[in-house]
């Protein structure tokens, strides 16, 4: 027995009392002394979030409420897992593949109902041994240094582990992927592919043609994938997705229907089917999927007051204003205290108001919603902002508009995508050059910002212009180019200085942050050997 | 005339029968746990042959995706012992009586290239069989031969009847009606082998006499 369970802290999900006791009773064999039992998914998370649990083994069909993949998915999201935590989705044979086809969010083993008490005290101790050999890798990446990770990763590879090696490579290609060094995950892929046609790594060799732009290649790899395993959702994923970015967005939702009808379940999946339908105007699908999402957001973290409105939006432009009531008092019914899911119900109302004719009503439900949207500005998503703002100025509002536009601008001028879905959106409603116009403006306005920083910088006023930036960060949290620029002067400011572990620490945060941000890897990596290089001469 | 779909007819009966047995196989194993203590022989024997259905029933479904060309191969390096250890478990009820040894020899590092659902389960139902025939020992082993991992199982029964020996895998034998040998278990891991392919070549099995205790031998060979 290579694993003690005697000091570790045990959860078992499982919906049956006679299971939960045969569970208990193998692990108390083993040692096991610290046992909690959940017999539905609330009870699993509430029990997660009063104790940090080392293995959790959970069932995946629980009888009410949420299924083990939505525990799992609820678990992750609100960090209830420490990264060294075994977790175990125990499945019969015929859910299994409805487990294997989620979107994200994998369990670190499967096991496979019945099992005898060797085959469960085997299925622990793989894990545990594997968690353990990563745990420099995945300890850096919860911390979010990447770079680190990579190199941990690295250094694992040299020390041979044969066994290991491939799970390694795969993992450190994922991560030069994340830092966005395409060229070092390709070769890792092509090596692969050199000793063996593995699917996984063929797929790699698509997601960096995906992300170099070569949509073109990236889309035969995924077809050609499809076609040899016609159940690798992860290449639908990604075909769709490179669909999306040629443009081609019919393709794109042919590809995603397939996905969906292989994994019905994975409620993503059936988000993204909705959205994709409705903005292609195929109503009937959009509907079914939005019906759907709905459905399956009953019990999962992923629920949002957006399926709602989606749907009901979709009834609006098919003439049905009374099923888009019918979905808008379902939407009270089912969301309390969430300011989001209130403006939307006010918007939602107005247009419906509108579309009647109840001119008077539509403009109280107006009112509510812009009362409301004073109130939560700044807490509600982009998307709704974005939606807002359309209906003030269509409202009159214009002022209220143009503030919400230009806040947007700001903070999302690196995110091509969702620029390019307010500069559809002004260009529809508010007129031509609007959008444009507001561009360039904030571009402007950045470059002063910018410029002024850099002045101070070069003439030696380190604190002035660490001022400059700080300010503008507060205002515009995602703006690569003053992002990169803080991290600069601070890792001047420490080099010039004496070292000092505070500005390290946030240099290497404003870093993490830009890898979250997508900045690609010739910009930053230069960055982290510098710290790096500053860290090693400090710990001298 | 009325028209009977007969192999989907007999995939939703197999569907029916297999919902059955898990449910069966849940309830003997909740009560194993309630009767622990008394070392009951006809418990381990059950769980024995719930798990030869088991396997049957799921060799049979994926024959037919297989057939029917909606089997997806999950193709991905795995480790040759833990592999072997797996099947080991999955049998370690039974083992737990003492009378049949099954020994395992597998060098720790040696990797495979598989599908391993589908290699488990093959593997599983010839480990299966041969603890039926043997007199007291099985041998699962792996090894590396040239440009292939084989899997081979022998023991110490009184060997493989003629039409298993001779008779080509690729076709179903002649059902026995005298021993009750079917040969599908053999038939499904020649199956299962074919698929897995590697340059120009292809995975096949062997069978014969020449075990190492004096019974049968099998062999799957791996690219």
């Amino acid at each position: 027995m290579a694993i003690n369970l005697t000091s570790k802290k045990i959860l078992v999900v499982e919906d049956q009392a006679i299971m939960r006791e045969t569970i208990k009773h193998i692990l108390g064999a083993f040692g096991a002394r610290f046992i909690v039992e959940a017999e539905n998914g609330i009870n699993a998370i509430t029990a997660m979030r009063i104790d940090k649990f080392d293995i959790v083994l959970c069932d995946y069909n629980l009888l009410r409420g949420k299924n083990g993949q939505q525990v799992l998915e609820e678990a992750r999201f609100l960090k209830l897992l420490p990264v060294s935590a075994i977790f175990i989705m125990v499945t019969c044979e015929q859910s299994q593949e409805m487990v294997l086809t989620a979107l994200d969010n994998k369990p670190d083993d499967y096991l496979i109902k019945p099992f005898n008490r060797q085959q469960l005290l085997s299925r622990i101790e793989r894990c545990h041994a594997r968690k353990k050999y990563l745990a420099s890798v995945e300890n850096e990446i919860d911390n979010g240094n990447i770079y680190q990770a990579i190199y941990n990763c690295e250094k694992l590879l040299q020390l041979d582990g044969k066994k290991m090696r491939l799970q390694l490579l795969k993992m450190q290609a994922e991560l030069t992927l994340k830092v966005g060094d395409f060229k070092t995950a390709e070769e890792i892929y092509q090596d692969i592919l050199h000793e063996r046609e593995l699917p996984w790594a063929r797929m790699g060799l698509g997601i960096v043609a995906f992300f170099l732009g070569y949509y073109d290649q990236a889309i035969k790899i995924f077809q050609d994938l499809i076609e040899q395993y016609p159940v690798m959702l992860e290449a639908y994923d990604w075909l769709v997705k490179a669909q999306e970015s040629l443009g081609n967005d019919e393709h794109a939702l042919s590809s995603l229907n397939s996905a969906v009808l292989l994994s019905p379940q994975s409620i993503l999946r059936q988000k993204k089917l909705a959205v994709l339908a409705d903005k292609t105007d195929n109503l009937s699908l959009a509907k079914k999927a939005y019906t759907a999402t709905i459905k399956l957001g009953k019990n999962s973290i992923h629920r949002s007051s957006g399926d709602y409105s989606g749907l009901a939006n979709v009834y609006l432009k098919s003439n049905a204003a009374s099923e888009a009531l019918k979905v808008l008092y379902e939407l009270n019914q089912q969301f309390h205290n969430d300011p989001e899911a209130k403006i939307r119900a006010a918007l939602l109302e107005t247009e419906i108001h509108q579309t009647k004719g109840n001119k008077a009503l539509a403009q109280q439900a107006y009112n509510k919603a812009f009362k409301l949207s004073e109130q939560f500005n700044r807490q509600i998503s982009r998307e709704l902002r974005l939606e807002m703002a359309k209906i003030f100025h269509l409202n009159g509002n214009g002022e209220i508009c143009d503030e919400i536009l230009n806040d947007l601008v700001k903070t999302n001028i690196d995110d091509k995508a969702f620029i390019k879905n307010l500069v559809t959106m002004c260009d529809a409603v508010i007129g031509d050059n609007y959008a444009e116009t507001l561009i360039q403006h904030i571009k402007k306005e950045l470059v002063d910002i910018n410029n002024k920083g850099v002045g101070l910088f070069q003439e030696g006023n380190i604190k002035e212009a660490l001022a400059v930036f700080e300010k503008a960060i507060i205002k515009m949290p995602d703006n690569h180019t003053i992002l990169l620029n803080m991290i600069k002067i601070i890792i001047h400011d420490i080099k010039t200085s004496k070292p000092d572990p505070e500005k390290i620490m946030s240099a290497q945060a404003y870093i993490n942050r830009a890898i979250q941000l997508g900045i690609p890897h010739n910009q930053i990596s230069g960055l982290q050997t510098e710290l790096d290089t500053i860290q090693y001469k400090s710990h001298q | 005339m009325l028209s009977i779909n007969f192999p989907s007819l007999l995939t939703s009966s197999v569907h029916d029968i297999k919902n059955s047995l898990r449910v069966l196989r849940t309830l003997h194993a909740q009560l194993e746990s309630i009767y622990q203590d008394k070392k009951h022989i006809e418990f381990k024997q059950l769980e024995f042959e719930a798990n030869r259905m088991n396997n049957s029933l799921m060799q049979l479904l994926t024959l037919y995706k297989i057939d029917f060309a909606q089997y997806s191969l999950t193709i991905d390096e795995h480790s040759a012992a833990e592999l072997l250890e797996d099947i080991v478990n999955q049998h370690s009820t039974l083992l737990s009586l003492g009378d049949i040894q099954l020994i395992t020899e597998c060098d720790s590092d040696l990797l495979c290239y598989c599908d391993s659902t589908l290699i488990s389960n093959a593997l599983c139902t010839l480990v299966n069989n041969a603890q039926r025939y043997c007199l007291s020992k099985v041998l699962l082993s792996a090894t590396q031969e040239d440009d292939y991992v084989v899997f081979c199982i022998e023991d110490d029964s009184s060997g493989y009847p003629e039409n298993l020996l001779t008779s080509d895998c690729k076709k179903l034998p002649e059902l026995d009606m005298t021993t009750g040998n079917t040969g599908l278990g053999l038939f499904f891991a020649e199956t299962v082998a074919q698929l897995h392919v590697q340059a120009d070549k292809r995975g096949f099995i062997m069978t014969d006499n020449n075990s190492r205790f004096g019974g049968s031998r099998f062999k799957l060979y791996l690219p």
